[in-house]
């Protein structure tokens, strides 16, 4: 619910000036940092493995047990065409809602809490359609670039004719 | 007004109850029994549905249900015989009153002339054929055709008597002595509460008047000059005098039973004893100390050892209440001791709030009865069909004590936590190795007796769920009917098996499903009648429903003899619509199978029924969601045959744990034949690629999982295990597995809560480990490989 009211309050005006600094919890894939904000997260846990689901797209590593939900997990940087991920111990699951449902989203680590006015969100530059459908927005801070994902088009088209 | 609603809730939910009884009772008067239990009944049931209406104001539905139950009552006594055609009119009736209430419960309001045919049908009906003379529609008392006459009544209405206001019957007056032991004497003081519940003292007068000869007195004293008159307020109450030699107190207080707490009765027999009291709204005689009454609540065949025994005791404390009440005349007990005590007790049981010693005063005969009889005085409704009253009423009331309403949520966490300790118990099960068996025998012990434990917990709480088809079935009858007016087809519904329980929300996810199909039946099956009789079949087609359990699985067969599908039409429509591509020949059953296919519909001209295309397909997508699959057959001219098979609950699965690749999948053990060792079954090829396994002269479809479900596997396929399975329609396949792990129960979880619907996966389940295993859907495979080969 979180997320979807996030994204509305994104093209109204008046809720940006309402409620004008944006909490993110900030993650890395690689050397880059992404961000979703932080209501819409509802844990961040170790990696540990997890159920394949068969005839799913790569990016869908699979399914795990969330205190006896079934949660699917996204591989975030197989998403960005990066690859699979091979995830280690070391790599997190940030575990959020997105509309009524719960989803996991496999990261490299999660780096740090940032407080970003929601008036320095930049459009994502036109040119290559992955970035601008994966990607909400971009921010600046610590004068890097900090992608806010859209998780509605994270987590669609996860079947293999989908 | 929160309470008020839980009230109408449940009302509502009575009304429910009180209309499948209906169609019961009417079900099997339509097959001829018409007996007055059956009438009884349904005369309650309407009563009752009444009753609450009037108490929260459903007046359109008050209304209707009081012309009905007029036209019932007169039925009952007679006046009106029950023809086939009354029947019908009470069948119909009885959707009318169905409406009503669903309207009520809306809150939609029916058309203000809804149901105004059938209920000048009432009315016509019960002018036609009541008593001449009378005159049905005016003021209550005017169609009162008992024999008015006033009467003096002596019961506690001194004033009354020294007054004189009131008419004395002389010879009543003047000789007690020779008035009969069949003598009664009833004072009815009704409450508010009872005109409020929609209750009308003229019925019970009508019955009471069916006892023998009647004679009613109005008491009017109490009317006050109308500019102190209460609109609301109660202030005529009625004396009436019952001459029957047969008949009993308890009699007289069945024709009260409705209105018990709603109004003051005071029965006595004259030349015997007065007994007067109030019923307390709230006392529940049945919750008396034990008496024979209660005992032969508890028991349909009560032990006459027993009961003697019982009855010594209750003859002892009478004894000891005879002392306590010396003026009382002393007692002669009658010769049957266990019938004498208990009408005696009967009457403790009614007056729970009275002490013995007013008890004795109130038994004290009046002035007026204490010449009549003594010898036959206190046991006044000693007759010998009180032990079987008591066993009937008692059966019936213990039956209300045994059953208790319980939010459903309460029962589903239960039975979560049910589905958790169940796999948890067999998660320690399998942590049991040998070394440990050896070492804690106890333990080990424990162990089993905790898995039996478990097993039982677990039946018992599906039982909780569990409810009988019924409540599903007994909507169809009206469903046909309905159908088989608009069609102006003949169609007669046989329902069999109608007592299978099943999970309630499998229940829940029925009531669609058997719609569309009956509607599929009644309209694309049975044929007009001048067609049936051309093809030599009776006029009448039949729809069959049953239920009947299979093992894990409860199926649900919808059958028609009417003139089965037409396959050449519905592979036409198939391929029109695209759903089958042109090259395609699928076999006789994959096209019968194709009524379920979304946007798909044969009917020729869309009719008001069914035909929309939307129907076929939700059953399957209803049934599926629910675990259960669907399967049709067809016999061209000879009828229909779909079944559903459904699991029997939703809760646990019995599954085989197998491996795929290095995952864990389970599969239904319901759906399992056998499981074979790769390197003893004998494949063969087939020139599409796939392979097709022999087993016991019968060729089956073969999956890989590890290729279908594309994981890169290296196991020695030597060591790899088919597992044969039956799809639906006994079709089997066979599925080849890299490892079998064992048995175990499973809590289904949804894949869908958080994700999508995978192919070729019913759904996942927690495993004892924590880790996720998925649930292999047989059906789903199988018919996932016929759309990939006919592509």
């Amino acid at each position: 619910m979180e997320a979807l009211g996030l994204r509305d309050d994104m093209g109204d005006k008046s809720a940006i000036a309402a409620q004008n600094s944006l909490q993110l919890i900030a993650f890395s894939i690689g050397e880059q940092t992404y961000g979703v904000e932080i209501t819409t997260v509802r844990e961040i846990r170790a990696w540990n493995g997890a159920t394949p689901l068969p005839n799913t797209r790569e990016f869908v590593r699979g399914v795990i047990n969330l205190r006896g939900t079934i949660v699917p997990i996204f591989d975030l940087r197989a998403r960005f065409g990066d690859g699979q991920t091979s995830p280690t111990k070391n790599h997190v699951v940030v575990v959020m809602s997105v509309g009524d449902k719960w989803v996991g989203i496999l990261v490299d680590a999660v780096s740090d809490i940032l407080t970003v006015s929601r008036d320095d969100i930049h459009n994502v530059p036109e040119g290559n359609s992955i970035d601008t459908e994966l990607l909400n927005g971009i921010v600046t801070h610590d004068s890097r670039m900090v992608g806010l994902i859209d998780l509605h088009a994270v987590v669609s088209g996860a079947k293999m004719d989908g | 007004m929160s309470d008020l609603d839980d009230f109408k809730a449940t009302y509502f939910d009575e009304c429910s109850e009180l209309l499948t009884e209906l169609e019961e009772q009417f079900a099997a008067i339509e097959a001829g029994e018409r007996d007055a239990d059956r009438l009884n009944a349904v005369f309650r049931a309407i009563h009752s549905i009444k009753g609450g209406a009037g108490a929260f104001g459903f007046s359109a539905l008050v209304g209707f249900a009081h012309a009905y139950e007029t036209l019932l009552d007169y039925v009952r006594d007679g006046r009106i015989e029950m023809s086939d055609d009354v029947v019908a009119l009470c069948i119909r009736a009885n959707d009318i009153v169905a409406d009503h209430v669903k309207a009520a419960q809306t809150g939609e309001p029916l058309p203000a002339d809804y149901g105004m045919d059938e209920k000048e049908r009432f009315d016509a009906l019960a002018r036609g054929d009541a008593a001449p003379g009378d005159d049905e529609g005016g003021d209550p008392l005017e169609e009162f055709d008992i024999e008015f006459t006033p009467v003096m009544v002596n019961l506690d209405a001194p004033q009354a008597a020294a007054a004189g206001e009131a008419p004395v019957d002389d010879a009543f007056e003047a000789s007690p002595m020779q008035v009969e032991p069949g003598h009664w004497e009833v004072r009815f003081t009704p409450h508010r509460a009872l005109y409020a519940r929609a209750n009308d003292p003229l019925l019970l007068f009508r019955e009471l008047a069916a006892l023998g000869e009647m004679h009613v007195r109005a008491v009017l004293e109490d009317i006050p000059p109308l500019a102190d008159f209460e609109p609301f307020a109660v202030y005529c109450s009625w004396e009436i005098t019952l001459i029957s030699p047969a008949l009993t107190e308890a009699m007289i207080r069945e024709v009260f039973e409705f209105v018990e707490g709603d109004c003051d009765i005071a029965v006595v027999q004259l030349g015997g004893a007065a007994v007067g009291f109030d019923i307390p709204p709230a006392a529940e005689p049945a919750a008396a100390k034990p008496s024979a009454k209660a005992m032969l609540a508890a028991n349909q065949e009560p032990d006459p050892a027993d009961l003697l025994a019982l009855a010594d005791d209750e003859v002892a404390s009478l004894l000891d209440f005879d002392v306590a009440a010396p003026a009382a005349p002393q007692p002669a007990f009658a010769p049957e001791p266990e019938a004498a005590p208990v009408s005696a007790q009967d009457s403790f049981e009614q007056a729970p709030g009275l002490s013995f010693a007013e008890l004795a005063e109130t038994i004290q005969p009046s002035p007026v009865a204490r010449p009549a009889a003594p010898a036959a005085t206190p046991l006044r409704a000693a007759t010998p069909t009180a032990p079987s009253e008591g066993e009937e009423s008692g059966g019936n009331r213990s039956n209300g004590v045994q059953s208790i309403r319980v939010d459903l949520d309460k029962v589903d966490r239960v039975v979560n936590m049910v589905g958790e300790l169940v796999i948890t118990q067999s998660m320690l099960t399998q942590q049991m190795d040998e070394t440990l068996r050896a070492r804690y025998t106890e333990l080990v012990r424990g162990l089993e007796v905790l898995a039996q434990t478990t097993r039982g917990l677990q039946d018992s709480v599906m039982a909780i769920r569990a409810q009988p088809v019924k409540s599903v079935f007994s909507r169809m009858p009206r469903l046909v009917r309905e159908l088989a007016t608009k069609t102006g087809k003949k169609i007669k519904l046989e329902t069999i098996g109608e007592n299978t329980e099943i999970d309630k929300t499998v229940i829940e996810q029925l009531s669609d499903p058997l719609t569309h199909m009956i509607r599929n039946s009644a309209d694309h099956g049975i044929e007009t009648p001048d067609k049936r009789l051309a093809r030599g079949k009776s006029e009448t087609g039949t729809i069959r429903l049953s239920a009947e359990q299979a093992g894990g699985n409860i199926l649900i067969i919808v059958e028609d003899d009417g003139a089965g599908i037409n396959r050449e039409r519905v592979l036409q429509v198939a391929r029109d619509k695209g759903v089958v591509a042109p090259d395609v020949n699928p076999t006789e059953e994959q096209i019968d199978q194709l009524i379920f296919a979304p946007g798909f519909s044969t009917a020729e001209a869309l009719s008001d029924i069914s035909g929309r295309g939307v129907g076929m397909d939700v059953v399957l997508s209803n049934i599926k969601k629910i675990g259960g699959s669907v399967h049709v057959r067809s016999w061209t001219g000879k009828g229909t045959r779909m079944t559903l098979r459904l699991p029997l609950t939703l809760a646990v699965l019995d599954v085989m744990l197998v491996k795929v690749g290095e995952s864990p999948y389970v599969v239904p053990l319901s759906s399992i034949v056998e499981t074979i060792q790769c390197s003893r079954a004998s494949f063969e090829r087939v020139p599409s690629g796939g392979q097709v396994l022999q087993v016991r002269g019968e060729y089956v479809q073969v999956i890989d999982l590890a290729r279908r479900f594309e994981m890169v596997t290296e196991t020695d396929p030597e060591n790899r295990f088919v597992v044969l399975c039956e799809a639906e329609g006994s079709a089997k396949v066979a599925l080849i597995v890299d490892d079998i792990i064992g048995q175990q129960q499973v809590v289904i979880k949804s894949l869908e809560e958080n994700f999508e619907r995978v192919d070729g996966i019913a759904g996942g389940t927690i495993l004892g480990d924590g880790n996720v295993a998925l649930i292999v859907d047989v059906q789903g495979l199988k018919t996932t490989i016929v759309h990939k080969n006919a592509a």
